[in-house]
């Protein structure tokens, strides 16, 4: 029982990031309708962010996170503006190419940077465990989950209670009308956009001291943004939020109990179910 | 049937291709054309989905790597390397009918992710069993030996890429052809005027794995070791899918230009980044998506009907 509970609290606290991440993807996705298969690039050049800084200023990734999170939502801003505004009316299937080629640039950009080889940023917190009764729990990961929730808690509130966010879920509902009641659709969309861009950067800051950084590391979490939107429901961000968790609890378990290496397997497999037998999400209800 | 001109067009591209090997000089060129052909081969296959029925899978590489796996486990097993080639694709419908029974509920973006999920679990599978040996990967046994290696893999992908052209030809000209482009246009509309979607939506697939295995095969043959991350990652997918886009989604040489151009610039650039010749990948997609939505041939082709309009107009009145 100590085991089932240590493996949910470790599942809990990876699962925060994932809510983040996916919350992130669900701004952009699920209520911008824009399919970004770039989500886990942007994830990783916030963390190469946070990385130089730690590199070549030694800034704390704890404090270079905020970086990461500031340089992408201009950049996502500027990508945006140049690449994603021109096509956003066109189908589906050219988001997809679009967001795959800005994914393949941002990649082998890096690459061509930095190199393949891999980073790892020493910082004392990693090897630090707190005990909590019978629970072991990593003091970066703990830190990580509590940043991650101020940051879960403070986008919910921006999007549900500043005007901004009041324009923003007006697009969601009707793209046609919002625009006569004087939204300037393209800043709001660009700005969200933007935002998702960089909640995914300050994912990839906190995610940073936990592992190894190459430059294909993101390329996993696109697939798990968008299984943690599916899981959540479409166009809700508080389900992403949930999916995040879910996942993070389902991965844990897998690994505990089954192997570390079919993890992954587990995230495809229940985005698969959950596709096919319920694809409103488990906490979603039906889109029209 | 295929039209006149476009049986000479083929007949011009086969004859050249057959002259190819006579300028090629060493085996490291051959090899490059021999990944020309096979990926238009692989990229006419997939036309037959993403193109005519204008659904963008990107797990194109699961039928790739099932070809390859299989031709190395049977053979392993003792079956005759010729016999094996045709039961890994056959093994590949089957994972088509499979995957298609389940993704072609989905639309849109949804599809898309769920083709990826698919190969993704393909690929981890692959990883972590015994069977296939995980990320060592298998011996798979060379179809042809000697000197003339691989001027005979090459001729096999011509031979493939011409088998795909025809029956693609024969898709843009047949009912099924049409029912497709209907889908593709409009699902609704096409459902609503009594075409069976899935089951024409399935059935391109079926054979566009076919072909895409016995591709994914001769290409574990021609290297002779295959692991997972080389015959079942997403960039094979990928590739697939760009050649199409560039060169023209739902035409009929639309994948043979994307693949000549793609492959012959991402080998210049090979030599000049290294690991990072995806770079082209994606800067050539960004440009297609930005200025050339309809690839190479369809933008030839739209010039082509605009050119012709005004005559056609005036010998109306």
């Amino acid at each position: 029982m100590v085991d089932f509970l240590q493996a949910c609290i470790n599942g809990l606290l990876t699962g925060a990031l994932y809510a983040l991440i996916g919350m992130g993807l669900a701004l952009i996705f699920g209520v911008m309708r824009i399919v970004n298969f770039a989500h886990g690039a942007f994830l990783m050049v916030g963390m190469y962010t946070s990385w130089v800084l730690f590199d070549k200023l030694k800034i704390n990734p704890y404090i270079g996170f905020l970086a990461a999170g500031v340089f992408l939502f201009f950049f996502g801003y500027l990508v945006y503006l140049l690449l994603i505004q021109p096509i956003r009316d066109r189908s589906d299937f050219m988001q997809i190419l679009m967001t795959t080629g800005i994914a393949l640039i941002l990649v082998d950009g890096v690459q061509l940077k930095f190199g393949a080889d891999y980073h790892q940023t020493n910082i004392e917190l990693v090897n630090r465990t707190l005990r909590f009764g019978p629970f072991a729990v990593n003091a970066a990961y703990l830190l990580s989950f509590a940043i991650a929730a101020v940051c879960i808690v403070s986008l919910r509130s921006f999007v549900v209670r500043s005007r901004t966010g009041q324009a923003l879920r007006a697009i969601a509902q009707n793209r046609e009308v919002a625009p006569l009641m004087g939204i300037n659709v393209t800043r709001i969309q660009g700005l969200s956009f933007a935002l998702g861009i960089a909640v995914a950067g300050v994912a990839g800051g906190l995610l940073l001291p936990a592992l190894y950084l190459f430059p294909t590391v993101g390329d996993d979490y696109t697939l798990k943004a968008f299984v943690i939107v599916v899981l959540g429901g479409m166009g809700s961000i508080e389900g992403a939020a949930f999916g995040g968790l879910v996942l993070g609890v389902a991965e844990s378990l897998t690994s505990f109990y089954i192997g570390n290496q079919w993890a992954l397997i587990v995230d495809f497999v229940l985005f698969l179910l959950v596709l096919s037998l319920k694809p409103s999400g488990i906490f979603g209800r039906q889109r029209a | 049937m295929i039209r006149s001109w476009k049986l000479w067009v083929l007949l011009a591209v086969v004859a050249a291709s057959c002259c190819l090997p006579l300028l090629v000089q060493n085996d490291y060129q051959m090899q490059v054309v021999f990944r020309i052909a096979l990926f238009a081969a692989l990229g006419l296959a997939w036309n037959l989905v993403g193109g005519y029925a204008g659904q963008l899978s990107l797990g194109h590489v699961a039928f790739f790597g099932v070809g390859a796996y299989g031709l190395a486990l049977f053979t392993s097993h003792s079956v005759p390397k010729w016999i094996s080639i045709f039961l890994a694709a056959i093994v590949a419908v089957i994972f088509a009918e499979i995957i298609g029974r389940i993704v072609f509920r989905l639309r849109g973006p949804y599809f898309t992710l769920a083709t990826i999920a698919f190969a993704e679990v393909l690929r981890l599978t692959a990883t972590n069993l015994k069977i296939t040996e995980g990320a060592i990967g298998l011996p798979t046994p060379a179809l042809f030996t000697g000197p003339s290696f691989w001027r005979l893999f090459y001729f096999s992908a011509v031979a493939l890429a011409v088998i795909a052209f025809l029956v693609n030809g024969w898709v843009s000209r047949s009912r099924f052809g049409y029912y497709l482009m209907a889908i593709r246009e409009d699902e609704e509309t096409a459902s609503a005027v009594g075409i069976d979607t899935p089951r024409y939506k399935l059935r391109s697939l079926l054979i566009s794995a076919f072909l895409t295995a016995l591709g994914g095969a001769l290409y574990g043959s021609a290297f002779q070791y295959i692991v997972p991350d080389n015959v079942l990652t997403i960039d094979v997918s990928l590739q697939i899918a760009i050649i199409t886009m560039l060169g023209g989604a739902g035409t009929l040489l639309g994948p043979v230009v994307g693949a000549v151009l793609l492959m012959s610039a991402s080998e210049l650039f090979k030599n000049q980044f290294q690991e990072s010749h995806l770079l082209i990948y994606g800067i050539l997609i960004v440009v297609v998506v930005l200025f050339l939505p309809e690839g190479i041939m369809g933008g030839l082709q739209q010039l082509f009907r605009w050119r012709k309009k005004p005559e056609t107009a005036r010998a109306a009145s």
